[in-house]
């Protein structure tokens, strides 16, 4: 390749860079302040979107009355959220707002595809388009547009953050929540300001680059966020000119990927250099390596609180219900039970992971798709019989699995989230891209049904109870780990792991145990799905189950099995019981979802 | 027991540490004492693993355990607490006090090199008799050790730890390093925010413990209990040595009185040891 | 800013799920009811919507002149899937469970829909999976049916077009990494050979993908004459764009997927030119498409689009099966196999290959986008030949 070719890449890569670099300065601000990685940043994008889209292309509004519009919606949008969502949340654990943010992105998304139908919309420029030849390729107005925006956001935030009351005011209370209270911040106005100029910031982003694609849509802010929070945790979380470098950085990253390996690398290249930034870097490559990081401990990440305690009777007596749930005579409910008990098992290992060792993975998907996997092939390509193939997927994943993510079991807080979250990605993108094994999106069909003894279980109940007895059975085990030594070591390590390492708790080989146990549940969960399935490919475990299994991990009660449990049989029921209401249904489920949260901040049945 | 010699340790371009020598022998208890930010606490980490020192040695029975991590040292014996309190928030006092058995449970490491994490979480779930039994024989010690502490910890042994006192919080966590049976014990300020009596407790607690032939190194700021508990008494300011010696020497040395009236002792702890900590 | 299907939901919630019973009063009968399992909310909603256009236009067609299915009005119960394997399998449950149900439409995608396949099987009750081209898809059991275009008869025709019509010599191929979209490439690489073509460059990119610059200067080093998209029009649309934008000039072939008037709305001027083929296109004279065409303007006040035509199409065959063959599940499923000449948007006439159950012969329009319109393609080359 020539020098000129390299150029157009850098060029490139800046282009993206600078899109990302808008998302990204929000997200920062938000997580600077609040401590908070915002999941609805990417909704609120996606709304600022459509009322430019409103103003252009149905009120014919010129640009210049079109963009205090969208900055205003989008403001009192952040304002509302923060006021109604998140502050009556914020005496509680730190993993509750994350989970609010969550149900308020489900919510505002479902919002957006009723009022504006799920079919992509033009919106068109109305700037004129001159373009500049640089290279090969060129650049029009837009791009400066963006450009001038992203560095006029970060000058002038500059200036705020520095030399107005209100921005000293934030940064006190970046630094010091509690401190600033103490010193006469009013640090809810602090909030309440921040969540604004971000908001404001974020619904501007989605309408210039919903412009400059031409083309929005109401899905577009998933990965809008999941772009603007890798970007803004390359820049090191919260440092806000460092959000807009790691953006560039991001942009070219991945622009060099597709010029060494091609486009279907693109993420993959990414992801694996975010991890490794990520080890070398643990703070984001613009943050002082000495720096102390700037979140709590994991240990204050979960609620304080006694579990309820359900008596054993009760318990009991629920597991022996639960054996009759086929006799209802609908086969749709006992798959309804079913799919619910599969997530019981991812929820049953994150829990773990998450809630008793204080790993927050975003990435347990990732767990589910090698166990399906190597259970598939191993029953297929081996031969094995069923059953021998989903305990050993089991294994397979509690290796795999470990090893993946043993890179961040040095990690703290959100650093884990995020490390878990691309390791997901990676699994899914080296199933795309593992043709010869994996067949990569073709996928794998014709996988043998599930079977016990050579008997194939076709039949929905036989399915159940198959699935019943693989939960039941590790939730037995799950909780009589627990009560050992093991127990009380993961939590002690969660809560505080330099007193714990001063017990002589040596992290990672807690660690890994932890993950081992789990990510054989979790692989179990997912070779028994393919099973069912009879096929797969490298969408069936993608990025939202994963946020799915947390939900309903922070739902049930960090580390509580029976909470685990109970969470999946709602957030897998509820969609079902919503079924009649069509469009409405996810609508529903998200305020209902809200409901939960502010009622039991602390999960339905606590935090074990 | 243990021998420090030389230890330093920067930040920036601050020494906090600088060339340390410190000498501790076994059934001594000897005291650091100094004004805020002179230095003890990083000189706390580097001796019990928690941070890496840039120069020096440090070594524990002849054995040089430098750069040790913090769980090595743990398995050798070395037991700490810290400056702010350190217990596990969401653990009962029982579980915290447990912990500190971790490192002479044989159910956490059992003797098959290589797959011991499997054979542990193996032990874990079959549980035989012998697990069993060594879990029921340091509960029971676990109550002894709690025990000392009168009626403080003992009725309030199934409450989560954040539900405590502060006073009691940094009793459980003399308690949880008292269950590792340490060979070397180091106790950063145990009395901090403690009023008279409580003050008085813990002293009489620490003398009890030196009584029964522990080897104590002390970081104090209440000169009452040092002069009465003392072996020996190093003085630090500003990373440095400035004196050491008995107690009676140190407390007319005219260095200790300049250092002392020169700095207020009040405070908040400087950044350095912050982080050092965390 | 809603068109009028999006106002239905509030009724059909009270009318738990049965849509369409309340167009006509008079029916002395009970309805005969195809389930529809595909997505409503999730990221794949846009394409459930353009579903239930076409749907919803057929009924009125089977319900009105064609007056119902012997004296009973066809109805559907579209279930939301999210496209989301675990929801397909419950619903698959719930309609091999509930004896009104007499076949099943879709899923979206190969993963929500074959995951289903099991169920639909073993129930016997016809799946059938309308847009579902993956190759193994009907390989799951004789249950499976698929009107679905072939991608082994699409891909060719594509490549054809810009090969032997076109004059592509060195064309470069950008696809959706999809089960679809990479079959689809393998067949183009596989005819451009045979027609003594060189693909000179294939890139498979993601279906959230938005920005192409990169992965174009890529495809620009390769040199290519001309440069095929196997795409659906929203990403179509972008690529096109940032054709432009890189500094492309070559001519751009797209397969038939981005027939659809958002194809010119989202990509603007850039799609201008643009060569693409279509089942269907709107001057057509057969009186299948003449109908499907008018009705469809008149109702939606918009040009049909693809997906529309294939649940449009998909809800006239199964009404014919029915009034020829019965309405019961394995009269369906019978029916399915002896069927012929059941006029098609698509197809002209509809016969199934027993053997596959799938069927052969869409008909295939050499389309150009002109003036921000789909008009019949001029017969000259885009490369003139040397």
């Amino acid at each position: 390749m020539n020098w000129g070719t390299w150029l157009d890449y850098t060029v490139n890569g800046l282009v993206i860079g600078n899109i990302y670099a808008l998302l990204a300065v929000g997200l920062a601000l938000i997580f600077g302040v609040a401590n908070l990685i915002n999941f609805a940043h990417g909704s609120i994008y996606t709304v600022g979107a459509y009322v430019g889209w409103v103003c252009i292309t149905h009120l014919h509004l010129p640009l210049l009355l079109t963009v205090p519009l969208v900055l205003l919606a989008s403001a009192v949008l952040g304002v509302a959220i923060e006021r109604l969502a998140l502050r009556p949340l914020h005496n509680a654990s730190r993993i509750a707002p994350l989970l609010a943010t969550i149900g308020i992105s489900l919510v505002l998304d479902q919002v957006t595809q009723l009022v504006f139908t799920p079919n992509p919309r033009a919106l068109p420029s109305p700037l004129p388009d001159w373009r500049f030849q640089i290279g090969g390729g060129s650049i029009g107005t837009l791009d400066v547009l963006i450009l001038a925006v992203g560095l006029g956001t970060a000058g002038v935030l500059y200036a705020f953050l520095r030399f107005t009351k209100l921005g000293w005011a934030v940064r006190a209370t970046a630094q010091d929540m509690d401190a600033a209270k103490q010193m006469g911040v009013d640090t809810n106005r602090v909030n309440m300001s921040v969540f604004a100029i971000a908001s404001a910031l974020g619904g501007l982003s989605g309408m210039l680059v919903g412009m400059y694609y031409n083309n929005i849509d109401p899905g577009m802010s998933f990965d809008a966020t999941l772009k603007g929070v890798v970007a803004q945790i390359i820049g090191g979380m919260g440092n806000v000119p460092g959000a807009i470098a790691g953006s560039l950085l991001l942009g070219l990253i991945e622009s060099y990927g597709i010029a060494l390996f091609g486009t279907s690398y693109r993420n993959l290249f990414a992801f694996v250099l975010l991890i490794l930034i990520l080890i070398v870097r643990p703070n984001g490559l613009f943050s002082s390596a000495k720096e102390t990081p700037p979140e709590p401990m994991t240990g204050s990440f979960v609620a304080r609180g006694k579990p309820l305690a359900i008596p054993r009777p009760v318990l009991v007596a629920v597991a022996v219900l639960a054996v009759f749930v086929p006799f209802v005579d609908s086969d749709y409910v006992v798959q309804t039970a079913t799919n619910a008990l599969l997530y019981g098992l991812l929820a049953l290992s994150l829990t773990l992971v998450a809630g008793t060792v204080g790993m927050v993975s975003l990435g347990h998907a990732g767990l589910l798709a090698i166990g399906a996997y190597a259970s598939s092939l191993m029953a297929i390509e081996l031969g094995l019989p069923v059953t021998l193939s989903i305990a050993l997927a089991g294994v397979v994943t509690a290796v795999i699995g470990t090893l993946l993510v043993f890179p961040a079991f040095r990690m703290r807080g959100h650093y884990v989230s995020i490390a878990t979250l691309a390791i997901g990605q990676i699994v899914a993108l080296v199933i795309l891209n593992w043709n010869s094994l994996t067949r990569g999106p073709i996928g794998i069909s014709g996988i043998p049904p599930l079977s016990f003894a050579g008997i194939p279980l076709y039949d929905a109940p036989q399915a159940y109870w198959f699935v019943l007895v693989v939960v039941v059975a590790l939730a037995l085990l799950q909780a009589r780990v627990l009560s050992s030594h093991l127990g009380r070591t993961w939590r002690a390590l969660r809560d505080d792991d330099v007193a714990a390492r001063a017990h002589g708790i040596a992290t990672d080989r807690y660690k890994a145990m932890a993950f081992a146990f789990g990510g054989f549940g979790a692989g179990v969960g997912g070779a028994v799905t393919a099973h069912l399935y009879s096929y797969i490919n490298h969408e069936t475990f993608n990025a939202q189950i994963s946020v799915l299994a947390l939900t309903i991990a922070i739902l049930g009660g960090l580390g509580n099995i029976t909470g685990a449990l109970l969470g999946s049989v709602l957030l897998v029921g509820l969609p079902e019981v919503f079924r009649g209401l069509a469009e409405y249904r996810m609508l529903i489920y998200g305020v209902v979802l809200l409901l939960l949260i502010r009622v039991r901040p602390q999960g339905l049945l606590g935090t074990a | 027991m243990l021998r420090v010699q030389g230890v330093s340790r920067r930040f920036g371009g601050l020494l906090a540490v600088n060339g340390i020598d410190l000498e501790l022998r076994a059934g001594e208890l000897v005291s650091i004492i100094g004004p805020n930010g002179a230095g003890k606490t990083t000189l706390f980490n580097l001796i019990s693993g928690h941070d890496r020192p840039d120069g020096g040695r440090v070594t524990l029975e002849g054995r040089d355990v430098t750069g040790f991590s913090p769980e090595r040292l743990a398995g050798l014996g070395l037991a700490r607490t810290f400056q702010h309190g350190r217990v596990f928030a969401n653990l009962s006092v029982m579980d915290n006090v447990l912990i500190g058995g971790h490192t002479h449970l044989k159910a956490a490491r059992p003797a098959l090199p290589g797959i011991g994490a499997l054979a542990e979480l193996l032990l874990a779930l079959v549980r035989p008799r012998s697990v069993r039994a060594e879990e029921a024989a340091l509960r029971a010690e676990v109550t002894g050790i709690l025990g000392l502490f009168g009626d403080r910890l003992v009725p309030r042994i199934d409450h989560p730890a954040h539900s405590l006192s502060y006073a009691n919080r940094r009793r459980v966590e003399i308690a949880r390093a008292l269950a590792l049976r340490p060979r070397l014990l180091l106790l950063d300020e145990p009395t901090a925010g403690m009023n008279e009596t409580e003050t008085m407790e813990i002293q009489q607690i620490v003398g009890e413990l030196k009584a029964q032939g522990h080897t104590i190194l002390l970081i104090e700021h209440k000169l009452g209990m040092v002069m009465r508990l003392s072996d020996r008494v190093l003085v630090m300011d500003g990373g440095r040595a400035i004196a050491e010696g008995p107690p009676e020497r140190v407390r007319h040395d005219p260095a200790v009185i300049e250092a002392y009236l020169g700095n207020s002792a009040t405070g908040g702890e400087t950044p350095a040891e912050m982080a050092a900590v965390a | 800013m809603r068109d009028p299907s999006t106002l239905l939901p509030t009724r059909r919630a009270l009318l738990a799920g049965v849509a369409a019973l309340a167009v006509r009063p008079a029916w002395a009968a009970d309805p005969v009811i195809l389930g529809v399992s595909g997505p409503l909310t999730g990221p794949a909603a846009q394409y459930g919507a353009q579903w239930k256009k076409g749907f919803d236009l057929a009924l009125d067609e089977v319900n009105g002149s064609g007056g119902g299915i012997k004296g009973r009005p066809l109805a559907l119960q579209f279930e939301d899937s999210q496209n989301d394997p675990r929801q397909s399998v419950a619903i698959a449950q719930k309609f091999v469970g509930d004896a009104k149900i007499v076949a099943e439409l879709g899923d979206f995608s190969s993963p929500a829909s074959m995951a289903a396949s099991p169920i639909y099987q073993r129930g016997k009750l016809v799946q059938f999976g309308f847009t579902n081209s993956h190759p193994d898809f009907t390989k799951g059991g004789d249950y499976m049916w698929s009107n679905s275009l072939s991608q082994s008869e699409q891909s060719p025709q594509l490549v054809t077009y810009a090969v032997r019509d076109l004059g592509l010599k060195r064309p470069a191929i950008l696809h959706l990494n999809t089960d679809w979209g990479r079959t689809s490439k393998d067949l183009a690489v596989a005819t451009a050979k045979a027609l003594g073509a060189e693909v000179v460059a294939t890139e498979g990119y993601m279906p959230e993908e938005r920005d192409f610059r990169s992965t174009l200067v890529r495809v620009r080093d390769a040199k290519p004459d001309g440069l095929i998209l196997i795409s659906y029009y929203s990403d179509g649309a972008l690529i096109t764009r940032q054709t432009r934008v890189a500094g492309l000039t070559q001519p751009v072939v797209a397969i038939g997927s981005v027939y659809s008037p958002k194809f010119i709305e989202l990509g603007g001027d850039a799609v201008e030119g643009v060569y693409t083929q279509s089942n269907f296109f709107p001057e057509e004279p057969r009186a299948e498409v003449q109908d499907f065409v008018k009705r469809f303007r008149a109702r939606y006040n918009e040009e049909p689009d693809a997906f529309n035509a294939y649940a449009y199409d998909t809800i006239l065959l199964l009404a014919a099966v029915m009034r020829q063959y019965g309405t019961s599940r394995l009269e369906i499923h019978d029916g399915l196999a002896k069927i012929k000449g059941v006029p098609s948007v698509i197809f002209g006439r509809v016969a199934f290959d027993v053997a596959t159950r799938r069927v052969a012969g869409a008909n295939t329009a050499n389309m150009q986008v002109k003036g921000g319109k789909f008009i019949a393609w001029d017969g000259k080359p885009a490369i003139p030949r040397s």
